[in-house]
């Protein structure tokens, strides 16, 4: 068969190459490839076998990039926007531990602080972890303080190494993230979800609702009993669960004690709610 | 009584056995802080425990010294964080994620004394029969018996036993125990610790995990000669 353009097929060859060529900083199939084959193994060598690449030589590129960081969604407040909307269940922490470092603080007494608040609501992440989780967002920033100078100590003639002063790093919440939690701590969530969306309709149901959570906590049983005696609810079918996500969204009900609480935003947007039904 | 323990039993009198049940109280907290080190991650109260700690500046063992200062420099700058930054060497010290048996420095004597580096070999099969001569079993706690941290939380009973029977005046049963004591590190630690250190030296990337090599090695290479000195001195 003759080829029209040999000259075309060529640099189609040539491009080929250098797309299944190796570059010399990632080349996981040539580790020892060029003096072991595969195929030959030898079972009684423990020398032979094939050898992988680990995670730390591999280049930057094959890294991770952070989830939830100004580069990725465009700016802090976008970052941490979609991180607080993504996990839902950390929103308070992640809130509570920016007003916390409005005017810095220390690491021990966040996470003093984020094991109490975490007491009824587990999880994977430490504190720390949640910390910089928020660093990675461009809601907080590390302040690393100077170590201190290692401290000689004798006794009975044996010098020893002593650590006088445990290091305690400072957290600073960023404006973009200051300016936010403000921004939700005003109810803004509640009123553009529950009063100026197609939400509203339910707003009966709401009102019920946390009503109910301001008289005392309670427990998903007793919260479905309420939405559902409103014909609303019944179709399409809106359970409980669902009123108590999205007010959780907004910052008006919390998991303490083993049961739904409203939370001081909550009582106020309360408030509003029904001053705006009456009106 | 046999003459080394009538020998024992005449240094009591000197106020030598007291010397020798806290050299024996010494060892202990020593093998048990390195079985603690390597049994799992550190956790932030283990942490704080040892930043509280104080590090002898100059033992007159390099390696020794070297461990401790190496320890002491990642300790003096460890925060909360640090306790992530811990476990993710531990794995990556430790387990690794290769399968060809050289991806990481793993802590059983099996992979450093079988021809193939396999798990549960005949190094596991006879610290099970050490355990065992002397009452012991591993409990609760899911890995093989030659596991490193085992194997020094058995150093670490053996010198307990030692110091106990010295204060019991059973200088018998405290020399058979120094005798045990050295015949495993003999046998086993210093058969294969120095690899395993070689080999932690490759992957741990923390000076926390260097230098607990280093203390590894320089400690037990000191404890083999402290021990041959306690049974040349009742031989």
């Amino acid at each position: 068969m003759a080829y029209p353009n040999r000259g075309a097929q060529e640099d189609t060859s040539a491009a080929l190459v250098s797309l299944v060529s190796f570059d010399d900083e990632f080349d996981p199939l040539a580790v020892d490839d060029t003096e072991i084959d595969q195929e030959w193994m030898d079972d009684e060598n423990p020398y032979d076998t094939i050898d992988y690449p680990t995670m730390r030589n591999m280049p930057e590129t094959v890294h991770h990039e952070p989830v939830y960081s100004p580069e990725r969604q465009g700016s802090a407040t976008e970052a941490l926007r979609a991180l607080v909307t993504h996990n839902p269940n950390r929103r308070p922490v992640l809130m509570n531990i920016i007003g916390l470092c409005e005017n810095g603080c220390p690491s021990s007494v966040i996470s003093e602080r984020v094991d109490e608040w975490q007491k009824d609501n587990r999880s994977v992440y430490a504190p720390m972890t949640l910390c910089r989780m928020l660093e990675r967002a461009g809601a907080l920033r590390l302040e690393m303080p100077e170590t201190t100078e290692a401290c000689e100590v004798v006794e009975e003639g044996v010098t020893y190494l002593q650590i006088k002063e445990a290091v305690d790093p400072l957290w600073y919440a960023t404006d973009e993230a200051l300016a936010l939690r403000a921004h939700f701590l005003e109810g803004s969530e509640f009123r553009s979800i529950v009063i100026e969306s197609a939400e509203s309709r339910y707003s009966d149901v709401y009102v019920a609702v946390m009503e109910a959570l301001a008289e005392r906590p309670r427990v998903l049983d007793e919260i479905e009993d309420v939405a559902s005696s409103f014909e609303i609810t019944a179709s399409p079918k809106r359970y409980g669960q669902h009123f108590i996500d999205v007010l959780e969204s907004c910052d008006c009900v919390r998991w303490g004690n083993n049961a739904w609480n409203l939370t001081e935003l909550g009582t106020t947007m309360l408030d509003e709610l029904k001053a705006q039904k009456e009106a | 009584m046999s003459e080394t323990a009538a020998s024992i039993s005449a240094e009591t009198k000197t106020e030598a056995t007291p010397d020798v049940a806290v050299l024996m109280d010494t060892r202990a907290q020593l093998y048990g802080m390195l079985a603690r080190l390597f049994r799992e991650e550190i956790d932030l109260a283990t942490l704080r425990e040892l930043q509280s700690m104080r590090f002898p500046a100059s033992t007159g063992n390099a390696q020794v010294d070297e461990g401790y200062h190496q320890l002491f420099e990642y300790l003096r700058r460890a925060w909360d964080d640090s306790v992530t930054e811990l476990a993710i060497d531990y794995v990556s010290t430790f387990i690794g994620h290769g399968v060809n048996g050289y991806s990481a420095a793993y802590p059983y004597e099996s992979v450093y004394t079988s021809e193939r580096r396999l798990l549960m070999q005949k190094a596991r099969a006879e610290v099970l029969a050490t355990l065992r001569e002397n009452e012991l079993k591993r409990g609760t706690w899911n890995e093989a018996e030659d596991h490193i941290a085992l194997e020094l939380e058995f150093m670490q009973r053996m010198a307990l036993r030692c110091a106990e029977a010295l204060r019991d005046d059973a200088e018998d049963e405290a020399i058979a125990y120094v005798r045990t004591s050295y015949d495993f590190l003999e046998n086993h630690l210093l058969n294969w610790v120095p690899m395993l250190v070689t080999d932690m030296r490759l992957h741990a990337r923390t000076l926390f995990y260097q230098g607990l090599g280093q203390l590894l090695l320089g400690s037990i290479t000191e404890d083999e000669a402290v021990l041959r000195e306690l049974l040349d001195s009742v031989a």
